[in-house]
């Protein structure tokens, strides 16, 4: 069961990475350092002061918005393509200052963030509350794609030109849509945080955004249940394999070669994803070409 | 007729008589087969599967061995194991699993970050982790819940920094640790001994766990002039730390802990790792009479050599000292949960293991002799053993 | 810390660690100019190259002149294939930049386990020592790797320049470099082009792992690190400018190892990350020499 309170987590990872990409056309691999700053947050807030657990969890998601405009005011004014790049190395910067500090446990790690649920019922009580909210963040990304900014954020993902020449603001759009999305991550950190009552820089590195960008390629980009759907099955298959009974040196890189395959063959075969509209010439926007402007070889 | 009632009455009292024994033989026989389940999380997958497959064939030898001695009490011993890959959510899982739903008061587990990770669980649901191989400090420090039975950094690092300012007669080290969990609090330790016992350190540098060219560090250190130098780090840096030294001129003499203690390191270094001092937790061929024939057990049914040697003899020792809290408790016919064990632990507190010899088990903190080892002609010779 | 052979020491042995840098800066950002691309695929390459020479070393006890040009062989082979195979395929779709993206770092990935299955997870160097004799000139510490180091990278960087100036193909890559449709109008092929340049970066990065193995431990994992710092400097040196980006890398380890008088080393890494930063924010087309060339002043926003 407790591999189920990971897979709500993930879908709210998943689901909030494809409004940034999806959606947004937001090109970045920085997800979980807005995970890692929601969680690292909330965990100190948490051994620190007395703040209840919601508390620590909102003040989580307020740093990772702080953060994630930050990054989008200072890279997306350069251009769109330089935030993939900017994106990794914020990543791996704030990762490298998490573990030379001491007062975010270092490389060790954050251990003894102090117990909110006790007793048999907890790990049921946090699956609820994490599915209650990985089902909110579905719900609300649906709404927002859906809703009257949803023909927007798709007129400026595909035809941003277009867009900016009838007046209006990509960058602005740009900004709130990846606030938005790093925010939730940082609820998710919380939660994550308050769960496993323990963090370590290394649960954040790039190998997890390869996960989270699996998931959401694999379930489709820019589709409301893609995401869930690639959390659920990057989840769950590796316990399944976990029953072939292969010899452990070959268990985890075969993991590995599975997933990765898995990726490379839904990328040329089916570009959608499990979930989107099927063909080869379906292809999501957001992996499809951009009129960028100012940026030549 | 009423003779008839008298035996028909001793016969139902009889086959009564019989079935309630056979009843009772019966359940008794049942429980006899129920096994006493003891938790193991190791990395099974991933970049230390090496060592942590190994560690587990070592527990399942003891298994075994505990087994064919009749059990405990007559009940077998179980092992559930559960991989970690080293990962510290993967280690939170597989205790969360164990304790909640596999409904298991006792699990072994290694690894610093994971045994770090995991101590919340423990507590929280009361069940006794045992952490053996691990040697991060405050792994003494993670609760009630939390022991290890194998020493800790203090132990091993306590030793060899008095060693070299009483026995080596050295006054100046220099030390360089990696910038992780392996490193940081080791040399602390190592500075804070070293200097309690008159010595100075006149380098102390965290280098970062990526790196691979020192020059800077090491001719930072070489103006320093020390007369010793301690490198605490992992595989692919020390020798890549030695080397370098070597190259720039430096010839002091370099110690590190039980992870300098490979064959490898001697292979890339040749001429360069002579007097190279190491430590060891676990006493070698010559120390213990069980373990040539270990080895030999290990070859033939393994048909390799053994990654990690040393914490194979405490993982081996670790299951038959888990089998001895279980027997303490069920004599005392106390049900085995987690506050039972563990009082156990601290009840019996020595325990003599066929592989490492007697351990004592002074609250969080084991005490064993060190043992030194120092590279003379290109191999591994005994220096010293230094009893705490 | 200013004795003047403290510093000369730090200066030789720190640019002659960073000619493995420079090697693979020099041959990502060559990809990244005639393709456009940011191609993370290279770290599968640097995979591929290395074990490629292990394997022919030590398990087939091939000796080092015929071990590191099979290697390089394989590696730029299996560049070209990612080429026809992969990039192509993904060109003709019209594939965004993101597409790209999550397929050459996939596919890294997916070599990288693969050499995991095959070869295990344990630091390997390609020959059993890591040492090679030393020769003290004017206080200096010179080794024989050092020489060698700074003989190949040298030699490489004036091969690729002369082939880049002289060569028809070499100029078909700068045309292709500065527009691939206009090139392909006056009949040069781009897909050549793309391929002789993943050709050369087989070639560069085999050089590089090989300078790499002789020295210091390699795990499956190392080339996800490595090609970090090839990104790096590539963004440096500025997009297009292929041996400013070599530059760059060379100027960047130094700054690390002259750091360390400094600060402490633990620190190194968070240097590298923070010009990354710096870099993108204010220096968005690298780090631009006055005198270069007459530019108009361009408007540079925020």
């Amino acid at each position: 069961m407790s591999v189920a309170v990971m897979i709500a987590i993930f879908i709210i990872l998943a689901s909030s990475y494809n409004l940034v990409i999806g959606y947004g056309g937001l090109a970045t691999v920085a997800h979980p350092i807005f995970f890692a700053l929601g969680a690292y947050t909330a965990g100190l807030l948490a051994i620190h002061t007395g703040l209840s657990a919601p508390l620590c969890i909102a003040a989580g998601a307020i740093v990772a918005i702080a953060a994630s405009i930050l990054l989008a005011a200072s890279a997306l004014r350069v251009s769109g393509d330089y935030l993939l790049i900017a994106s990794l190395g914020f990543q791996l910067g704030l990762l490298q200052m998490i573990r030379n500090f001491e007062w975010t446990g270092g490389p060790g790690g954050l251990t003894d963030i102090p117990s909110t649920i006790t007793g048999a019922a907890r790990t049921p009580a946090y699956l609820a509350i994490c599915g209650a909210v990985a089902a909110a963040t579905v719900a609300l990304i649906a709404w927002i794609v859906r809703g009257p900014y949803g023909r927007a954020i798709t007129a400026m993902r595909d035809e941003e030109l277009a867009f900016t020449a009838l007046g209006r603001n990509a960058m602005n759009l740009k900004i709130v849509l990846f606030a938005i999305g790093c925010g939730i991550a940082g609820i998710a950190g919380g939660l994550y945080a308050f769960y496993y009552q323990y963090l370590s820089p290394e649960q954040f590195d790039v190998l997890q955004s390869a996960t989270i960008l699996t998931m959401v390629v694999l379930g489709g980009m820019g589709t409301t249940w893609g995401p869930v759907v690639g959390a659920a099955l990057l989840l769950a298959i590796p316990q399944a394999i976990t029953f072939l009974d292969l010899p452990p040196a070959i268990m985890a890189p075969a993991q590995g070669i599975i997933f990765t395959g898995l990726v490379l063959v839904f990328l040329f075969l089916r570009p959608s994803g499990l979930i989107g509209t099927s063909g080869r010439g379906a292809m999501p926007a957001a992996l499809g070409v951009h009129d960028h402007s100012g940026e030549g070889t | 007729m009423d003779q008839l009632n008298i035996r028909r009455r001793a016969l139902l009292q009889g086959a009564g008589g019989l079935g309630l024994a056979g009843a009772f033989v019966g359940r008794a026989a049942a429980q006899g087969k129920e096994p006493l389940k003891l938790g193991i999380t190791e990395p099974l997958t991933g970049s230390e599967a090496g060592y942590g497959a190994d560690f587990v064939t070592s527990m399942r030898m003891a298994t075994k061995d505990v087994n064919d001695a009749g059990g405990i009490n007559g009940r077998p011993l179980e092992l559930v194991v559960i991989d970690t890959q080293a990962s510290p959510q993967l280690g939170i899982n597989s205790a969360n699993r164990l304790a909640t739903i596999d409904k298991i008061p006792m699990f072994i587990t290694a690894w610093s970050a994971v045994v770090k990770a995991q101590a919340p669980v423990a507590n929280r649901e009361k069940v006794l982790e045992l952490s053996v191989g691990a040697n991060a400090p405050d792994i003494a420090k993670l609760g009630d819940y939390v022991y290890t039975l194998f020493p800790l950094a203090e132990v091993d690092i306590t030793a060899l920094a008095k060693y070299t300012y009483d026995k080596l007669g050295k006054r100046r080290a220099a030390v360089a640790y990696i910038n992780n969990e392996t490193g940081i609090d080791a040399a602390k330790l190592y500075k804070a001994v070293f200097e309690a016992a008159g010595g100075q350190i006149v380098l102390f540098e965290a280098y970062d766990p990526k790196a691979t060219e020192f020059s800077g560090m090491l001719l930072k250190m070489r103006a320093a002039n020390p007369d010793m130098v301690h490198v605490h780090g992992l595989l692919i840096d020390t020798p890549l730390i030695i080397a370098q030294m070597r190259q720039l001129g430096m010839t002091q003499r370099v110690s590190s802990y039980s992870a300098g203690y490979n064959p490898k390191l001697l292979a890339q270094l040749g001429p360069a790792a002579e007097g190279f001092i190491v430590t060891s937790l676990a006493p070698g061929v010559d120390d213990n009479k069980n373990l040539p024939g270990f080895l030999e057990r290990w070859n033939n049914e393994v048909k390799r050599p053994p990654n990690g040697l040393p914490y194979l003899q405490y993982n081996y020792d670790s299951v038959l000292t888990a089998a001895k809290l279980y027997k303490y408790v069920l004599d005392k016919n106390q049900e085995p949960t987690g506050d039972a064990l563990r009082d156990a632990l601290l009840a019996i507190r020595e325990f003599d293991g066929p592989l490492t010899g007697k351990t004592i088990v002074d609250g969080h903190h084991v005490k064993k002799p060190v043992y030194l080892l120092t590279v003379e002609n290109g191999k591994f010779v005994p220096m010293a053993r230094i009893d705490s | 810390m200013t004795d003047p052979i403290v510093l000369l020491q730090i200066l030789w042995t720190g640019a002659v660690t960073a000619s493995s840098y420079v090697l693979l800066t020099v041959a990502f950002s060559l990809t990244q100019k005639v393709t456009g691309l940011w191609n993370f695929a290279q770290a599968g390459t640097m995979g591929v190259a290395f074990y490629a020479m292990y394997f022919l070393l030590n398990d087939m006890g091939q000796p080092l002149f015929i071990a590191l040009p099979a290697a390089a062989i394989l590696a730029g082979a299996s560049g070209i294939a990612t080429e026809v195979w992969g990039l192509d395929v993904l060109r003709a779709r019209s594939s965004g930049n993101l597409t790209f993206f999550i397929f050459t770092l996939i596919l890294a990935e997916l070599i990288i386990y693969i050499l995991t299955l095959l070869f295990g997870t344990e630091p390997q160097t390609l020959f059993p020592s890591i040492l090679s004799p030393v020769h003290i000139i004017g206080g200096i510490a010179i080794g024989d790797w050092d020489l060698w180091a700074v003989g190949i990278s040298v030699s490489a960087l004036v091969a690729l320049q002369l082939f880049l100036r002289v060569s028809n193909d070499g100029q078909f890559l700068i045309a292709v470099a500065d527009n691939a449709r206009l090139a392909e109008l006056y009949g040069i092929s781009a897909r050549r082009a793309y391929c002789v340049t993943a050709a050369i970066a087989g070639v560069l990065i085999t050089l590089a792992m090989y300078l790499f193995g002789a020295r210091s431990g390699i795990t499956p994992n190392s080339p996800m690190e490595l090609i970090l710092t090839a990104v790096i400097g590539t963004l440096l040196g500025g997009m297009g400018r292929v041996f400013m980006g070599g530059l760059a890398s060379l100027i960047l380890a130094l700054i690390q190892s002259y750091s360390v008088l400094v600060i402490g080393s633990r620190w190194q890494n968070l240097l590298i990350y923070g010009f990354l930063f710096i870099a993108i924010v204010v220096f968005p087309r690298g780090i631009h020499l006055p005198r270069r060339r007459v530019r108009l002043p361009v408007a540079q926003p925020g």
